[in-house]
């Protein structure tokens, strides 16, 4: 009762910590990226630069509001973003929203499949191995797990691309689609094997072992030995009790993990040469292409805040314990 | 003030917020006494606030109202507090229920004991620390070659013994001890409980026990108090208090243990114990000499 | 009555990377339709390690290295997981020490208890069910049923929660009931309480326990029958006026005479010295010999057979030889009426 009564309270409370996050992180990055060297103007400009008198570089660089103070920079940036002007991309001479939308779509797809099945592989293969605690079939996957888990992302995706594309000719080793088949859905998934299965099998077991010492340190609660001498069986033990006692907890690691996976992307898009947001991100941060820098970044660390914001409010509000921590004053005055 | 009054709480309450609106008193409006060289025993069930109420007395946590006055000092006062630290941290010891946890695992036995004349720059009597750990360690029947063993390698008499022999290397005044023998299997509780009895004659310091164990308290200690959620229900001398018991709740308490007889256990009728807010309502009033019940005006 | 259990020299090891530990050795016991029997002893004596293992609930480190365990004259000691799975609940049920953590945080009190009846009743309807659910716990004592039902074990107090652990035990109607210190975790007030359900269910259902302790006075209230273990084994057996009013093991002896509630007024406490030997290296003999005041030269060389005391009463200790010294005991001294 009194907890519906909060509900506004603890949004609005959520909502508050949002934003200051979102604004540190935005003041963050524009001081970090301008304060980095390199000279935002070849981006703009390519080779011409070069070639410019001191008196042109000073046109060029008030044209783009380069040589104001940064906070005054920052402030005008501010400004126009809080009007939803994010400002033009000095590499695609385009509005960066328009810029990041058109490559959105291929990072969602290789992100979204990726995150789904590292999500649903780790759960099955988490229960197969807390299943067989300590056989064998579980040692031979923790061992092979730990390995591949180890591999660095940029050089599997090397080995691979050199034994599938190379050697045998059966996959491409870069790019989204062949050329003029962006419509085709066949070439797109011909397209996504490899750095699917670089991203999936560098992060699978991370998850998957999680939830197998989960299921294992949960088998070995008492309630567990409870639950087997009143006669349940030993896959109604697991699955009625063990796993749904750690769904909770599954879920909010895997909220967290949505930006962590989306950080594996940006490195296998970069190798794959896969027009995405992360090999976006690079170039932007290469050729600082400040004005595309600052809302990739801002969207990142928006994700990561609002992954983590989930997490806890999973957290919070399946654990019955915690939803119903009034009950629990209601009934022991019932009892005394 | 009475010279033989070592420890003397007064209205001491501490309130545990839960959250901002619900708050749990754990002691409320407790006061008794501990004179110098007896040993008292705080009875009552979890919950009812007898181990907050030490962690009160040794400073560990701030009582939210009432003084806790310890030879003649407040030590709830925090300037009183600073000024007479030293003295405070050295003769008033803390002994805990589970040693386990309570000792440090990646230290030595000797290190363990050692370390509170370190960490108050007390030289030790006999020369050397590690002279001085074995000596502690002997006290409490423990042989040299302990010395250099870690706790996770002491069954829990012996960590018991040893978490007892750091305590008395301070020659302290006030030995607290939250449930000293709860963990302990019954023929090593008694060996403790045997040590506790022989250290005190020796040693002469008053001793705060905080027990559950109604037949332990009632062999132990010279006077006893009862708590119920947070109030001192009834305090008396052991002898008292076991034959003459007058608030329902010490009744039902006192009923509650188990004779080891079975004829007698079986054929006898529990007493049930119903909390009734009239019970719990009044104040103290002494019905006999040092027998103070806890009743409505 | 016939013997509705039956342990014949059972011996139960865990396989440990420092070795093997004899947790239970040669143990050798029957019980009754409808009789409590308590099994009295320190932590780590095998008492608890006893109880699961007959009900097969030990983890894989523990083997069942001898012995034979025969429930209705059958003998169940080799049974799998998946035959042990249809006798437990039905044939036997446990109850456990920490109420807190026996029960399942996240799933309502109701659905455990009901969870117990539809395994052993999977063609009741809902509704049954639940009437079922009710009318267990109505049998353990816990008010209200209706309301409390819905509420998760977090609600629940230690003592609601071990009624509640004992309601859903109680599911199937078991034969045996295995009680391990369920009274350990809670205060005295509660504990009676607990002991007495214990008892009238015991009555009204006829269910044969078994009660494991390491407290004697407990026991007295309870048992019809004791056996007191020792080092993982039972070194005297018999029923609980024999063990309380005669008992003849010195182990039995220093086990009573440390309760403090016999020594009122006293200086010290009697008190066994040492500890318990390890199990990894039990010691040659009698593993009680070397805390043993009254130990015989013997005691060191070969371990005591279980000697008759009476057709109850058997304790496994070299003063019962005939060869040996009369000892007059510290403590009890014969059967009054």
């Amino acid at each position: 009762m009194k907890h519906k009564k909060n509900i506004p309270l603890y949004l609005g409370k959520k909502i508050l910590i949002f934003l200051a996050s979102v604004f540190v992180l935005s003041l963050a990055v524009f001081y970090i990226s301008r304060l980095a060297p390199g000279d935002p103007l070849v981006s703009y400009y390519g080779d011409r630069v070069e070639k410019m008198s001191p008196e042109e570089r000073d046109w060029a660089e008030a044209k783009l509001g380069l040589n104001d103070p940064i906070s005054v920079q920052y402030v005008r940036w501010l400004d126009n973003a809080a009007h939803g002007d994010f400002g033009i991309s000095y590499k695609y001479k385009m509005n960066v929203v328009d810029v990041i939308t058109s490559r959105l779509e291929n990072t969602l797809i290789l992100g979204g499949i990726g995150f789904i099945l590292i999500f649903t592989f780790s759960m099955l293969l988490g229960i197969l191995c807390a299943w067989y605690e300590d056989r064998l079939l579980d040692r031979i996957i923790c061992k092979v797990g730990t390995i591949s888990s180890c591999i660095p992302e940029f050089w599997l995706s090397l080995v691979l691309i050199l034994i599938f594309s190379i050697a045998l000719r059966l996959l491409p080793s870069s790019g989204a689609y062949s050329i003029g088949k962006q419509n085709d859905i066949g070439d797109r998934i011909v397209h996504l094997i490899l750095p699917m299965c670089i991203i999936v099998i560098n992060h699978l077991w991370y998850y998957a072992y999680m939830i197998r010492n989960k299921i294992a340190e949960e088998v070995r609660a008492d309630y567990v030995l409870l639950a087997k001498s009143k006669g349940l069986k030993k896959r109604s033990v697991m699955f009625r009790h063990c796993l749904r006692n750690i769904i909770p907890s599954y879920l909010s690691i895997m909220a967290i993990s949505v930006p962590h996976i989306l950080g594996g992307t940006y490195i296998v898009e970069t190798v794959f040469s896969y027009p995405g947001i992360g090999t976006l991100s690079y170039e932007s941060a290469r050729y600082k292409d400040y004005n595309l820098l600052m809302l990739l970044c801002l969207m990142s660390g928006i994700l990561v805040i609002l992954c983590n914001i989930i997490a806890q409010i999973i957290n919070e509000q399946i654990d019955p314990r915690i939803k119903n921590a009034e009950t629990t004053e209601v009934s022991e005055v019932m009892e005394a | 003030m009475n010279d033989n009054v070592l420890l003397d709480v007064k209205n001491l309450t501490h309130v545990f917020p839960l959250s901002k609106k619900i708050a749990v008193k754990a002691v409320d409006d407790l006061s008794f006494r501990i004179y110098k060289g007896e040993i008292f025993g705080l009875v009552g069930e979890s919950g009812s606030g007898k181990s907050t109420a030490a962690r009160c007395v040794m400073n560990i946590y701030k009582p939210t109202a009432g003084e806790i006055i310890y030879k003649g000092i407040n030590t709830c006062d925090l300037s009183e507090f600073r000024a007479n630290k030293k003295m405070l941290q050295t003769t008033r010891q803390l002994i805990l229920q589970d040693s386990n946890s309570s000792l440090n695992q990646r230290m030595k036995v000797s290190d363990i004991i050692a370390e509170p004349m370190k960490i108050n720059g007390i030289r030790p009597a006999r020369g050397t620390m590690r002279a001085e750990a074995e000596f502690q360690l002997h006290y409490v029947g423990m042989d040299h070659s302990f010395l250099d063993k870690y706790p996770s390698q002491l069954s829990g008499g012996q960590r018991q013994r040893v978490a007892i022999a750091r305590a008395l290397s301070m020659e302290p005044e006030l030995l607290v001890a939250d449930e000293p023998i709860a963990s302990l299997d019954v023929s090593i509780q008694a060996q403790i409980v045997n040590l506790f009895r022989h250290l005190q004659k020796e040693h002469g310091f008053s001793f705060l026990f905080i027990a559950h164990d109604l037949a332990m308290v009632e062999f132990l200690c010279d006077r006893v108090g009862v708590m119920y959620h947070g109030k001192l229900v009834e305090s008396a001398p052991t002898k008292e208090l076991f034959a003459n018991p007058i608030h329902p709740y010490t009744k039902a308490l006192l009923s509650a243990i188990p004779i080891p007889d079975p004829r007698r256990e079986r054929s006898r009728k529990i007493k049930q114990f119903v909390a009734d807010e009239t019970n719990f309502s009044g104040k103290l009033t002494e019905i006999s000499p040092n027998h103070y019940v806890l009743m409505g005006e | 009555m016939s013997q509705l259990l039956e342990v014949n020299n059972l011996s139960v090891s865990f396989f440990t990377p420092e070795g093997e530990v004899q947790a239970v050795r040669d143990v050798s016991f029957s019980l009754k339709a409808g009789e409590v029997l308590a099994i009295v002893g320190e932590s780590g004596c095998g008492k608890s390690v006893m109880c699961k293992s007959i009900m097969k609930l030990l983890p894989a480190a523990a083997k069942i290295k001898s012995g034979s365990i025969r429930v209705n004259g059958i003998d169940i000691t080799e049974y799998k997981e998946r035959d042990m799975t249809k006798l437990r609940g039905k044939l036997f049920s446990m109850v456990f020490q920490d109420p807190m953590t026996s029960l399942n945080p996240t799933m309502t009190i109701g659905e455990q208890i009901g969870e117990a009846v539809r395994i052993h009743y999977p063609k009741l309807s809902k509704e049954e069910v639940k009437n079922r659910v009710l009318e267990l716990m109505t049998l353990v004592g816990i008010d209200h049923p209706k309301e409390r039902m819905k509420l998760y074990p977090y609600n629940f107090s230690g003592g609601m929660r071990q009624r509640s652990v004992m309601a859903i035990a109680l599911a199937a109607d078991p034969s045996i009931l295995f009680a391990d210190e369920p009274t350990t975790a809670l205060d005295v007030t509660i504990q009676a309480q607990i002991l007495d359900l214990l008892r009238r269910v015991q009555t009204e259902l006829g269910t044969a326990t078994v009660f494991v302790t390491h407290d004697l006075g407990v026991v007295a209230r309870v048992a019809d029958r004791v056996a007191v273990m020792y080092a993982g084994k039972i070194v005297e057996i018999g029923t609980a006026e024999e063990i309380f009013y005669d008992p003849r093991h010195p182990y039995t002896w220093g086990l009573m005479q440390s309760l403090p509630s016999l020594s009122k007024g006293k200086e010290t406490l009697p008190t066994i010295p040492g500890m318990p030997p390890s199990l990894l290296d039990p010691p040659k003999g009698d593993a009680f010999a070397c805390r043993n005041s009254y130990a015989l030269e013997i005691d060191y060389e070969e371990e005591p057979p279980m000697f008759k005391v009476s057709d109850t009463h058997y304790a496994a200790t070299w003063l019962l030889d005939p060869r040996a010294p009369k000892v007059t005991p510290p403590i009890g001294g014969g059967i009054r009426e």
